[in-house]
């Protein structure tokens, strides 16, 4: 075994052990082996069984899905755009998602309807943001981000005045939903949104080889043989199925996207297959973790997932990164 | 590859037209002509990055138009002058993306002949030391030649090369050229934009010249450097010289400029 499929399998074994703790720890205690009983049993009856087929698994399979879309699509979106400081949410997904799901809130919209809300208006921002970046065929990196930034600015002043202006329990929804959260989700909201992230997921694997060439910059991509806007589109298309997928079910989860592909790229070189596979596992196996703190500290109150992923990561990632010498290895050699 | 008629327009101003020009295998074709005459415009609609308002381009006896990005890809390349530097890639993965055309989307592991065509191209380019090493720290003729081992390893039969010397001392300058010239012997055809006439003139096989909207020359470099064709190009006279057999040439500062006025 090379040592790269060496490495790769390791992460899947951490993704693997990050996701069955999120199965075997929660809000509830539960023995051992109450979990495997009941694990082994699915159609047993009992609390045990209720509480780990009905909320626990479902939530760890989310927080997979959502920590792989976001990984996914911040590696995705920082090779395309060639800047290492991009994040999933530049596209402007997050943001109009923020924005229609404020205003449902405030217009009184079933709790239900919302993530479904969220999903079409992440997308439609993204289809401006990729309207306003396009230049001849392509996509101009620059005016991506100055779209995706700008708009991005726009919709999140609407959902500041809506929060100013709504009462308390409305400005509760909707804190919550931007803190990025977990709770109260299940198998309905899984299964309505894994299509669209298992789409993004189609689109990422056949795009990535261009994206290989597109680190070199579309001078050299053109002439290997890619067709840049071909790939550039496919790319967008990948990364904002997948943040607006993850964005219905999970709110707003900051960092992942921006940190997974860092780490993923440092275990397993730059080449874009690997660190994709890599990105996805370690994207999964994280958000798992934080889910699973964020329900078992202080139970029952759950801490937001973005933030308690912002306390934690944020100063595991500066250590890693920003210490001496440490800027250079943003792009993990 | 083979341009004929074609004519090159940036909206409704015309750059270049009327260009007939051959590039053959076994020849280093260089290209040269004043600033802004789009040289580079020229060599971009050549390798089917930039439409032609008129007349064709064949490579391999095939409108370039017609073909996929990948067939395209397998026939002629272009390595700009504008290339990035890729960060955090070792020489040999920047060399391997040169096989994207020879790889299907789904072909996820770099097989033997993608290995070995990259490690061929590396010692043609002789960096076969340098192969784990990372991109940037390498010098700037190491670059060149890494980008050129990238081209030999796409395996396209038309090389088109964009002032592969622009950034390179006297001596790397040469190195380069050599190599342009013994790959070129290998049975490509290579073209090359270069600004230093004399370079051209030492080591192209033919020079085309390029001045006043259109091809003015495409001839053997004693030919090519001929006084007045170069002066009807660039605007100044010259003077020519033999050097070992060979002609080289110097411009003649304009008298306003000599008197500073």
């Amino acid at each position: 075994m090379t040592s790269h499929a060496a490495r790769i399998a390791a992460l899947a074994l951490l993704a693997v052990v990050a996701l069955a703790t999120g199965v075997f720890f929660g809000g509830s205690s539960l023995a051992p082996d109450e979990v495997v009983r009941a694990l082994l049993h699915p159609h047993a009856d009992g609390d045990a069984n209720a509480i780990v087929w009905s909320l626990r698994v479902p939530r760890v399979a989310i927080a997979a899905c959502v920590g792989i879309a976001l990984a996914v699509a911040g590696f995705l979106l920082q090779g395309m755009l060639r800047n290492p400081l991009v994040d999933p949410f530049l596209t402007g997904v997050s943001a109009g998602a923020g924005a229609a799901i404020a205003i449902g809130v405030a217009l009184g919209i079933a709790a239900p309807f919302l993530p479904p809300l969220g999903f079409a208006a992440g997308l439609g921002t993204a289809l401006l943001v990729a309207a306003l970046a396009r230049r001849g065929t392509g996509i101009d990196a620059e005016r991506l981000i100055l779209a995706g930034v700008s708009l991005s600015a726009l919709f999140s002043s609407f959902v500041a005045l809506v929060l100013l202006r709504i009462g308390r329990n409305g400005a509760d929804a909707i804190l919550a939903w931007l803190t990025g959260s977990l709770a109260g989700r299940g198998w309905n909201e899984l299964f309505a949104t894994a299509p669209y992230a298992a789409a993004g997921i189609v689109l990422a694997l056949v795009a990535v080889p261009s994206l290989n060439a597109l680190r070199l910059g579309t001078s050299i991509a053109r002439a290997v043989g890619v067709d840049v806007a071909r790939a550039q589109w496919l790319l967008l298309g990948a990364a904002t199925l997948l943040t607006a997928s993850a964005v219905s079910l999970s709110g707003i989860v900051g960092f992942v996207g921006l940190i997974v592909p860092h780490l993923a790229r440092r275990v397993v070189g730059s080449d874009g297959r690997l660190a994709l596979v890599a990105s996805a596992l370690l994207g999964a196996g994280l958000v798992a973790v934080g889910d699973t703190l964020s329900r078992s500290l202080f139970p029952p109150v759950e801490i937001p997932l973005g933030v308690l992923l912002a306390f934690v990561g944020v100063p595991t990632f500066l250590y890693l990164y920003l210490r001496p010498a440490g800027a250079a290895r943003l792009w993990g050699v | 590859m083979n341009l004929c008629g074609v004519r090159l327009a940036i909206g409704e101003r015309t750059l270049l037209e009327g260009i007939d020009l051959e590039a053959r295998p076994g020849e280093l074709l260089a290209i040269v002509g004043p600033n802004g005459v789009g040289k580079t415009t020229l060599l971009r609609a050549a390798a089917g990055f930039l439409p032609i308002s008129a007349g064709a381009v064949d490579v391999g006896g095939v409108d370039v138009r017609t073909l996929s990005h990948q067939q395209r890809a397998k026939e002629i390349t272009l390595i700009g002058d504008d290339v990035e530097t890729p960060h955090g890639m070792s020489v040999r993965e920047i060399v391997l993306t040169g096989r994207f055309a020879h790889r299907a989307w789904w072909d996820w592991v770099t097989g033997d002949a993608d290995v070995f065509a990259a490690d061929a191209a590396l010692e043609r380019v002789a960096l076969s030391e340098f192969a784990q090493r990372s991109f940037d720290t390498l010098s700037s003729g190491e670059r060149q030649r890494a980008w050129l081992a990238l081209a030999l390893a796409q395996d396209a039969r038309t090389l088109l090369l964009d002032e592969p010397t622009s950034h390179l001392d006297a001596r790397y300058a040469l190195e380069i050229l050599s190599l342009l010239r013994d790959l070129a012997r290998d049975g490509r055809a290579i073209v090359a934009v270069l600004h230093d006439l004399n370079e051209a003139a030492a080591f192209a096989d033919r020079i085309a010249v390029l001045g006043a909207g259109t091809l003015l020359a495409c001839t053997a470099p004693t030919e090519a450097l001929e006084p007045a064709l170069l002066e009807r190009a660039f605007g100044v006279a010259f003077d020519t010289f033999d050097v070992d057999g060979g002609t080289r040439v110097l411009a003649r500062a304009p008298q306003a400029v000599l008197k500073g006025t």
